[in-house]
């Protein structure tokens, strides 16, 4: 166990100058943002009040108060969201394959540590979802403070506070702050199955190379198949027999099903058939 | 004793190890000798399951390869297993992290002795430190095999010398070493063993000793006899 933790503290700090450089884009991409979605909004009040004449009480039915909600679906909010996704999805196959390409031989090393094999694969697994959670976190620290740089920003009757339970609730940050247990565990399940799915069709490849991205390729359709097989089922043979909430526990059963095999199938790979 | 018994192994279509069968003694050097591409490198992998065979058993000691074994035996390839911008003292770090083995003062000593500097970063090292810094890391384990996969290629003159030199003092004594060279003239007066392959299979395997002293040969004599007899 403390080698494994070890082992998540190595590859942890293996990233960690790039993923402190996602941090600072979007601590500053969605700081400027509010600033600038607010002197934008301000801007278009001032020529709206000021230069055409329309009362305060008009401009805000007409055109509403600014919230932090209207500023998450600018591209200054959500674009290093975006860019902290795409990173983290390449990261999923780069943390394995940065062992192995090029000059670099670190693969031997970590195959030859004196610890169990599918520790080294559930290591890569806790440092994708450390990262994902870190983010998250980050997140979650920067909405109040977003929230208090709006209201230096935005007079308060141009604005509208809201908790960050209402923001996270009513965005598209819902899918990164879950509501219900339900959507807790459709999203990060549904994610960390993911991850685990693709790092053994990777080790799929490096094990068995150009025959193994076949294998590879088939394992993730034969994977999802059993995911979705009780939807399907449900639909198209049971003719929705299945109360929603029944089809979400037989989906999470089928889920546990597919992260079992998968974690099954890794560690057999990295343990009988993996190549350096 | 490592055994290998029977290994077969396919790349492909291509048969790289066809049957190969010896022993390495724990206490003596065996060299395994042949022309790039008969298969050393891939023993040595197998060895240490790095890529999987496909019939035959390997035994360590008597026993299947497995975690522990990593503890007592170790695998010097020929491109450094540490991370390119670690610092020496790094490497040394991580290797104390994962092996009960790390022998540090044994570390320190390698460092005098081959006058590398702790603070030096791997990727800026010459090609000469650079696999004193590897075979550093694998010597510096108290374990009982070390497999070395051609250390001397591609290597200064002097480079060569010290590391040569490393075989004949107590670094290496009791340990059971595997070593794989396509250049004999460096360790011939070192080596205790010969095992020389050709294709996947082994030619011929010898003591080096009882071809001298009762057929008068050298390694490179009964080289010529098998490769172009």
């Amino acid at each position: 166990m403390k080698r494994y933790l070890k082992l998540v503290d190595f590859e942890f700090n293996r990233f960690l100058k790039l993923y402190l450089v996602l941090f600072g884009i979007t601590i500053l991409s969605q700081i400027i943002g509010v600033i600038v979605e607010s002197r934008n909004y301000l801007n278009h009040a001032n020529r709206v009040i000021y230069q055409d004449l329309v009362p305060i009480a008009e401009f805000l039915e007409n055109y509403r108060t600014i919230s932090l909600i209207e500023i998450s679906y600018s591209a200054w909010f959500m674009g290093p969201i975006v860019i902290c996704g795409v990173t983290l999805i390449i990261y999923v196959f780069f943390i394995w394959y940065r062992d192995w390409l090029g000059k670099n031989t670190f693969s031997y090393r970590l195959l030859m540590l004196p610890i169990a094999r599918i520790h080294v694969y559930l290591a890569k697994a806790t440092t994708i979802l450390l990262y994902v959670l870190g983010l998250v976190a980050l997140q979650l620290i920067l909405l109040p403070i977003e929230s208090q740089v709006l209201k230096w920003m935005v007079p308060s009757e141009f604005r509208t506070d809201l908790t960050i339970s209402q923001i996270t609730g009513l965005s598209d940050l819902r899918i990164l702050f879950p509501h219900t247990f339900i959507e807790f565990v459709l999203y990060y399940g549904g994610g960390i199955t993911a991850v685990f799915i693709v790092f053994t069709a990777i080790l799929f490849e490096r094990s068995f190379r150009i025959k193994g991205i076949i294998y590879g390729v088939l394992y993730c359709a034969i994977s999802l198949f059993i995911f979705m097989a009780p939807i399907l089922m449900n639909e198209f043979i049971l003719g929705s027999y299945f109360y929603p909430i029944e089809l979400f526990f037989i989906e999470l059963v089928a889920g546990i099903v597919v992260l079992a095999c998968a974690i099954w199938t890794g560690n057999f790979l990295i343990k009988n058939k993996i190549r350096v | 004793m490592i055994e290998i018994k029977d290994v077969t192994k396919k790349f492909g279509r291509k048969k790289v190890l066809k049957g190969v069968s010896f022993t390495a003694e724990k206490g003596q050097i065996t060299c395994l000798i042949g022309i790039n591409g008969v298969g050393k490198t891939t023993i040595m992998k197998a060895i240490m399951a790095l890529t999987p065979i496909n019939s035959g058993e390997i035994l360590i000691d008597g026993e299947k390869i497995h975690k522990g074994s990593y503890e007592k035996i170790t695998f010097i390839p020929d491109t450094i297993t540490m991370l390119p911008q670690m610092k020496i003292r790094d490497a040394f770090v991580f290797m104390a992290d994962f092996y009960d083995s790390w022998n540090q003062k044994r570390a320190t000593e390698l460092l005098q002795f081959f006058k590398l500097n702790e603070t030096d970063r791997i990727s800026e090292l010459s090609k000469g430190n650079t696999a004193k810094v590897n075979l550093l890391l694998g010597l510096a384990l108290d374990v009982d095999y070390v497999l070395m996969d051609e250390p001397f290629s591609g290597i200064d003159i002097f480079s060569r010398e010290q590391i040569a030199n490393v075989f004949t003092s107590h670094l290496i004594e009791n340990r059971g070493v595997i070593i794989t060279t396509h250049e004999i003239n460096d360790i011939e007066h070192l080596v205790d063993k010969v095992v020389l392959l050709d294709e996947g299979v082994v030619l011929k395997e010898f003591e080096v000793e009882e071809v001298r002293e009762n057929e008068g040969k050298s390694v490179i004599d009964v080289m010529r006899e098998v490769y172009q007899g």
